[in-house]
Formats: C-alpha cells, structure tokens, sequence
C-alpha cells in the first residue's frame, strides 16, 4: 500500500478522538458489518490504528477513501483549528444566480489551472454550505493530503471561511473563488477565531440581535437581590437602560463564541503631562487584545454590569456590527481613541 | 277485528315516531340555549367592545361584569378580538412599526413578513436620520442586497419605496423558506436533493410509481421578490415523460400554484406516490 495513504489514515485516526471515532467510522460506511464486529472501541488508540491500517490494506482503500472519511469528521466537528473569514466584493450580474454544478467544475478548473498537482474534493451539506478540501502540490510533488486547506462556503453569500491556508496559496485560492463565484475581488474580512460556527453567524446574522421596538421584548434580568428596596427601586430603572443597550450592542440570547479581538493602534501619544511622549512625531504604537472564552458575552457582562460605559463605545460593539475582531486604529480612524481607556479593563 | 289488529300493529310504529320527535324537540330546545347562550357572550363582547374603544376606565367595564364568572375571559376574548382589527387596519394601511431612537437622531424600522397568513420572521433596521440617512444597523441576511436596493430606491429621497421593495424581497424569501419547510413535511415520498440559502433553487426527486425511473424536478426562482418558479424543468430516464401531457400540466401547475401546493395536487391526481 503506498506509504502516503497509511500515514494519512494514521494522523486521521490519532486526531479523532475515540467516543467520535465509532460514530464517523458507522456514517463513512464503507466497513462490512464483520469488521466493524472486528473492532474493539474499548482498545487504546493504537491498537485501534494497528487493526484499521490493515483493514486498509485489506479493503485497498485509496487517498479517496481516507479524503471521505476525513471530511465527515472535519465536517461534523467544525469547531476546531483557526478560522479565517473572507468578503467577497463586486458582484457580476450572474452572481446570484450560481449554482452548486457549475460551482464546484468552474472551481476546479480554475484551481487546476494555476497549480498543476492539486486534489479539490468539494462536497454539500445539510445546511446549505459547501464544503470545499484542497490538497497543495506544486509543479513537482504530488498533493500533500496531511495539510488539507478547509473553505466552507454558502452560494449567494458574499463570505467565504477558510482554515490552514498558507500566504503562498492565498493568492491562488482567492482567484479560483472569484471567478468560480462571480464576484470581482475578495478581501480579508478581518474576523477570525476557533470556532466556524461563531463567525458564520456573526457574519450572517443568525443570532438574535435586539432592536429598540415599542414592545420591547422582555428581557430576562439576572439583578442581584438588593436588601434595601428603595435602593432597588432607585437602580433598577437605571440597570435595566443598561441590560437594554448591552443587548442592542451585542445581542440577546446565545452569542456567537469569539476569543479574542485585537486593536493595532497607530495614534498619537496624548497626555499633557507627559511631555515628550506627546511632542513625539511618530504614532506610538501599540496593540490592545482582549480574550476570553466567549468574548462578545464577556464585554456584554461588562455594559450590563457597569464596569463598561453605555452607550457602549463604537469600539467595543463595531465587533457585533460589523462581524470584525481586529481593527487598525489611526487619528483619523474610527471612533475616537480616548474612549478606549474608559472601556479598558 | 281486522282494524283492532292493525291499528295494534300500528300503534307501535307510532309510539315509536312520538319519541323520535320529542328527542328532536329537546334537541332543538338545547340548540336554542346554546345559541341564545352564544348570542348573549357576542352581545356582551360587543359592548365591552365599545366600552373599550371608548377608552372607558379598566373599573367601569370590571363593574359591569361583575356578576359574570367568565367576566376575565370575555375580557380577554375581546381584547383580542380589538388587537386582531387594529392589525389588520395597520397592515391595510401598509404600515411598517417605526419607532423614534436616540432622542429622535434616529429611527427604528421593522418590517414583517408572513406567508399564507401565518406570521414569519421580522427584521429590523435602525437608521440614523443625520446628516444623512444611512442604515447604521439591521439583522437582514447578507443574501438579501440591501445596499443595491438602497442605491436603486434612491433611500434619500424615496424611503417608502425603499422599505417597499426590501419588504418584498424578504416576503418572498420568507414565502419560498415557508414553501420548502412545509414541503419537507407534508411530502414525505418528496426528497428535497438541493436548496440553497436564498431558497433560490430547488431540485426534488419525485417517485412517479414503484419501479418507474424518477423524475428530478428543477424549480428556479430567478425573480427573487415572487414566492412562484420562473423556471420548471423536469429530468428523467424516460425521455417521453416530461413530454406527456399530463407532466406537461404539471409543469404549468408548479410555475402558477406554490410548490407544496402543487405537490399536493399532484399527488390527489395520482401523478406522483
């Protein structure tokens, strides 16, 4: 068996974990009923990789086979490596009428056009998205299958995720989407993070967001219970205008599950008592970041509470509004720079 | 004798008519409770109606109903009953929910969709009024092109239009989300082979009969503010098929009647299991 296929199925195997491992193999079907007898889930994962690399052998499975099994996994457990998301800009006329046939042979026609050795694999989803796996060769060596490229995309968005790209392939993969969508240019959305659902949702506003209505929504209330009820009656009107503009800042409900967000500032040092810092030509620099597990509902805890101003700064709720976590801050950039510090934990 | 006998014979028959009409009596005697009944709560609603819009105070109409032990749920009942008719008149006018925000610098639109009468999703944009009008926020899918429409409809000088032709667009791709979803579960033998977000395209696997080939049905919605097809093509082994006049009918009744319909009415005529 080539040597290629093996170590495949080996990485393949170690990266999932053994509770999913059953499941995959039973949706991959391609085991008889007897070997799937044959194997023994409650093995350490060697001994698991041993019996299913000779059941590899034995089957003569080929790079297609092991390419299956391993977008079922990639595919039902999207949450995992980095995320990158992209925007495409311009639209042709056609744009919205591309459909999935003439999606999937323009792509790879393009693709294979520019790199000589290339595997696309594209496959549908359930929920609409097109999953695209691109394994990278160059003019000499044949298509490296241990660092696929991930794109997930959804006909008629203008976004694009991708994960494991390199800058060397960037340019590639950019032109073959562009032409195979229809659209004229494609840029760095500047949003990314762990999981592909998050940033998905962000971007295509599927959580639920609050407006400002005439009946207003009832918002649940987490207030702590105050003894004094006067004190209560005094802060309440106040705690809910608070929970209410953290809402409409960043949404209600589940929020889409960022890590962090990172600001590159290029402003001028300002504080009148430091004088040479402030007489200084060149922008100081420097980069701000904030990380946490879910970060959206962290900054919304934040305006909830009080420890964050509301109105919440442009700073803090163009994340939400404008599906981006990372931003360049100049002089003349968005928002005013000062208010950074009255959000700054 | 001879009459004894039958007039015995039929004495039984009559007894027998003599009770099936007092049961109708009685019958009609209830109907005509129950309705007196009905007419009573209709009359009371109706006053409680006209109290209401008189904008009465809550005790008077409380006092009124005092005696009533359903008084709470005719309240209730024509609460509901003024709510539906002020929706209604809201949406005869062409009404879209525009509250004022931030003092007035700025507006809130929503804007309601609904299919078949039954209500769907509602979307929102919030618009800054100055210096010039510019949507500062929405929850619109990116598949639906706002900023072409708000280049197109001219959102300066023509906002109503504006909100016209954007309330038809998610109208009609909340309709065809409907169609689809209503399709997955009412056609069980249908397989929905492909959809996209915008519920643009649509290709079904149709079963004519047990083992006749399959029948692949492609519906285009390329008018992306109509919940109809503009396009209906139907694939299948059997070369013939799609040329019979009965597919052929049925080509017309999927581009005029929503697909889940048309489905349904392919199915009663036995052209699909």
């Amino acid at each position: 068996m080539d040597e290629s296929i093996k170590r495949t199925m080996q990485r393949l195997v170690r990266r999932i974990p053994n509770q999913l491992l059953k499941p995959t193999l039973d949706k991959w079907g391609r085991l008889t009923a007897a070997q799937k007898q044959s194997l023994d889930f409650t093995q350490p994962k060697w001994a698991l990789t041993e019996r299913l690399l000779a059941l590899c052998e034995e089957n003569e499975w080929t790079a297609k086979h092991i390419i299956e099994l391993e977008m079922i996994y990639v595919i039902d457990n999207p949450n995992q490596g980095m995320w990158y998301a992209f925007q495409l800009m311009d639209p042709e006329d056609d744009a919205a009428s591309v459909e999935l046939a003439q999606f999937k042979e323009q792509f790879k026609s393009h693709l294979r056009e520019l790199v000589k050795h290339v595997s696309v694999k594209i496959k549908k989803h359930t929920d609409e998205a097109v999953w695209i796996r691109i394994a990278w060769g160059d003019g000499f060596t044949r298509p490296n299958h241990l660092k696929p490229t991930y794109v997930v995309h959804h006909l008629q968005t203008p976004y694009v995720f991708v994960s494991s790209l390199t800058s060397k392939q960037k340019p590639l993969l950019s032109q073959a989407l562009v032409l195979s969508t229809r659209y004229n240019v494609i840029k760095d959305a500047n949003l990314s993070g762990r999981k592909l659902t998050a940033i998905r949702d962000l971007l295509m506003r599927q959580y639920q967001q609050v407006f400002p209505t005439k009946f207003p929504s009832p918002l649940t209330e987490k207030n702590e219970t105050v003894s004094n009820p006067c004190i209560e009656k005094e802060q309440s009107g106040a705690a809910a205008n608070r929970l209410q503009m953290a809402c409409e800042a960043f949404g209600d409900g589940e929020l889409p599950q960022l890590q962090s967000a990172v600001y590159k500032l290029e402003t001028k040092f300002k504080d009148p008592t430091n004088k040479t810092m402030t007489e200084q030509e060149e922008p100081f620099k420097c980069v701000i970041k904030f990380a946490s597990t879910n970060l959206l509902e962290s900054l919304k805890q934040c305006a909830t509470s009080g420890i964050a101003s509301t109105p919440v700064t442009p700073l803090l709720s163009s994340i939400p509004l404008k599906g981006r976590n990372y931003f360049v801050i100049t002089d003349n950039g968005p928002g005013p720079t000062t208010q950074m510090h009255t959000s700054q934990k | 004798m001879e009459i004894r006998a039958r007039s015995r014979k039929v004495q039984p028959h009559q007894r027998g008519r003599v009770k099936q009409l007092e049961a109708e009596a009685e019958e009609l005697r209830l109907q005509r409770k129950r309705l007196k009944a009905e007419n009573q709560t209709l009359e009371t609603l109706k006053k409680l109606r006209t109290s209401m819009n008189k904008q009465c105070t809550d005790e008077e109409v409380m006092q009124m109903e005092e005696d009533s032990e359903d008084s709470q749920l005719l309240q209730l009942m024509a609460r509901h009953t003024q709510l539906t008719d002020l929706l209604q008149a809201h949406h005869l006018i062409g009404g879209y929910d525009i509250i004022k925000t931030r003092q007035g610098k700025g507006v809130c639109v929503s804007v309601a969709t609904n299919y078949e009468g039954v209500y769907l999703d509602t979307y929102n944009l919030e618009i800054d009024l100055k210096p010039k009008l510019r949507i500062s926020r929405h929850n619109i899918p990116p598949f639906i092109p706002l900023n072409s429409l708000t280049e197109q409809c001219n959102l300066q000088s023509h906002f109503r239009v504006f909100l016209d032709t954007l309330s038809c667009h998610l109208n009609a791709f909340t309709g065809r989300k409907q169609q689809l979803k209503l399709v997955k579960e009412q056609q069980k033998s249908v397989e929905v082979m492909e959809s996209n977000v915008l519920c643009s395209l649509l290709v079904l696997m149709l079963t004519v009969s047990k083992g006749k080939p399959l029948v692949l049905c492609t519906l285009e919605y390329a008018d992306h503010t109509s919940c109809l097809p503009t396009r209906v093509h139907f694939e299948c082994e059997d070369k013939q098929l799609p040329d019979s006049p009965e597919w052929k009918k049925n080509c017309s009744l999927l581009i005029k009647t929503p697909v889940h319909k048309a489905l349904m009415t392919m199915k009663t005529m036995g052209h699909i299991v």
